[in-house]
């Protein structure tokens, strides 16, 4: 009982499990190609097979690469001494567009989650400690997400994984937005700023 | 905050609805089915932001329709207040005063309520987790914030339990290493809830005590206490030393989610001593300590909103209730009626009557 031709129904099902596409968007992502020219149309589908075709996990630190090692691994400018650890390629992007952080990173591809069967197995962690054990590494900056699984997987690399090695291990800070107003935020976050509170410099 | 009026639009099973309420004991008159409770459920949700009677927000909207919204006008400190929620699929957007709140969430503590509902019989009579749920009401309803931390507790739970089960009975060192993680997390967050619940019950005895007194006309022996479901000092203490179990049955058996509020009536566990009128009264006098505490608390009552609480009680509780009813605003629905005052005339300050679905006299 398909209310479409079968290859826009087809195309509505493929765009659907994208992450963040629902049934309403898909459609209206299908019918959009359908009215855009063939050359257009080509041009998505050939960069989503280059990419795919081309672009590969960092050998070091797992981020996305063309070619065995990224873009930040090779530059010779970032500070090789210096790590942080993230769970996803995206939240690299994320932390390059502040223009602070010189070190280099490394990429543990998800977070603990049992309920999803994910343990520190299925995470690059182990490839964590051979690079801290085999690098020259003095800090380690934890900075995945601030939410259950994110904090358990910092505890879990801070207390199992990194305890043996002298290195500096931090905790990416919990505060307020810039140029935020005190009122608007939520509690939670005003408290967690609050602990962490700096002296004045 | 006092409720003087109340729209509803594509609401369960009204269309349109708008009405004004007394600042003292409103009471919803009519015969079964004709949406009664619904109108308690609207209130309840601008309060909480779910349905006291357990149904999903996305069954709150009139069958047919694309949203439902419910809005509510009061005073709160001298001030017009106006608070509004609209339901579609899937999401739940919140106002104050016309301005859009970034998360519903923040609406909580706009409104608060206390709802005495005809199954709060299970809340003495059924399994602990009622009582632990009414616990963990009462302290988000005395600070929002307490929310947090029963969150904290349900999600590290959850994430436990799924990796004792994936051992299958067994725990490699890899595993145990992972595993303490996680204890460290719920003995934090169990710990910290179980004492919160503990302070929260030695306010509330006293108050159940009294609240009994006055429902059921005679002085008797009212007891709750909270008992842990370990014994060890800490709970991280007790996470370690039932490990090796916890293994091996797939769950986690020390821990807030087992701990249970034993209620007793002279000497005797009411959950499976006491009659049933005695354990419906007992649910009431639990239901009115905590909106008494929070009263206190907060300076301010919630609004007492009574669900067909008077079928359920011998005639003289039901007027010594409604003889007692805490200072504040209220509204009651019964399909039978008041009972008149003690002087005669009429009890509550207002009646709607219902005639049909939807219709008022």
């Amino acid at each position: 009982m398909s209310a479409y031709a079968r290859p826009v129904e087809v195309l509505i099902d493929e765009l659907g499990r994208l992450p963040g596409i629902g049934p309403k968007s898909a459609q209206r992502i299908a019918f959009h190609l359908l009215k855009v020219d063939t050359v257009d149309a080509r041009r998505l589908a050939d960069a989503i097979v280059a990419m795919k075709e081309n672009v590969t996990f960092c050998e070091r630190c797992y981020n996305v690469a063309e070619g065995a090692n990224c873009a930040i691994c090779t530059d010779p400018a970032r500070d090789q001494s210096i790590l942080c650890v993230v769970e996803e390629p995206k939240d690299i992007a994320a932390l390059e567009k502040t223009g602070v952080f010189k070190g280099v990173y490394h990429v543990l591809l998800g977070v603990m989650n049992p309920l999803e069967g994910i343990g520190p197995e299925n995470l690059k962690i182990r490839e964590l400690a051979l690079r801290v054990a085999a690098e020259d590494i003095t800090e380690v900056i934890l900075c995945t997400n601030p939410n259950l699984e994110g904090e358990m997987t910092a505890a879990f690399i801070a207390s199992k994984v990194l305890a043996p090695f002298e290195v500096k291990v931090s905790r990416l800070a919990s505060g307020l937005p810039v140029g935020g107003d005190l009122e608007y935020a939520d509690e939670l976050t005003l408290g967690r700023a609050l602990e962490g509170r700096h002296g004045f410099s | 905050m006092l409720v003087t009026r109340l729209w509803l639009a594509d609401f369960r099973s009204y269309e349109r609805l708008e009405l004004d309420l007394s600042s003292g004991l409103t009471a919803i008159a009519g015969p079964n089915g004709v949406g009664k409770t619904n109108l308690l459920e609207a209130i309840g949700l601008l309060a909480t932001l779910k349905s006291f009677r357990g149904a999903p927000v996305e069954s709150l909207v009139r069958r047919g329709a694309a949203a439902a919204v419910v809005r509510a006008e009061g005073i709160r400190d001298d001030r017009d207040v106006l608070i509004e929620l609209e339901l579609t699929r899937g999401r739940t957007r919140a106002q104050v005063n016309r301005q859009r709140l970034r998360r519903a969430r923040d609406l909580l503590g706009a409104l608060r309520v206390t709802v005495f509902a005809p199954d709060d019989l299970a809340l003495v009579k059924e399994g602990p987790s009622r009582r632990r749920e009414f616990l963990d009401d009462v302290l988000v309803a005395l600070d929002p914030g307490a929310d947090r931390v029963v969150g904290e507790v349900e999600r590290t739970l959850r994430q436990r339990n799924a990796l004792l089960r994936q051992g299958h009975g067994r725990l490699d060192a890899a595993g145990a290493m992972t595993l303490d993680v996680w204890d460290s997390k719920l003995a934090q967050a169990g710990q910290e809830l179980t004492e919160r619940r503990e302070a929260l019950v030695g306010e509330l005895v006293p108050l159940v005590g009294e609240s009994y007194e006055i429902l059921a006309g005679r002085r008797s022996d009212v007891a709750a206490v909270y008992q842990r479901s370990w014994s060890q000092v800490t709970l991280a203490d007790a996470l370690a030393e039932g490990r090796r179990d916890d293994v091996r049955r797939g769950v986690s058996q020390a821990g807030p989610h087992r701990d249970e509020l034993a209620v007793s009536l002279d000497g005797l566990a009411s959950r499976t001593e006491a009659s049933q009128g005695e354990q419906r009264t007992l649910a009431l006098a639990l239901r009115l300590s905590g909106h008494r505490l929070v009263t206190d608390r907060l300076g301010e009552a919630p609004l007492l909103l009574l669900d067909d609480v008077l079928s359920e009680l011998d005639p003289n509780r039901a007027a010594a209730l409604l003889a007692n009813l805490p200072p504040g605003q209220s509204i009651i629905t019964t399909a039978s009626g008041l009972p008149p005052a003690p002087g005669g005339g009429e009890l509550a300050d207002q009646v709607l009557a219902f005639t049909a679905p939807g219709v008022l006299a």
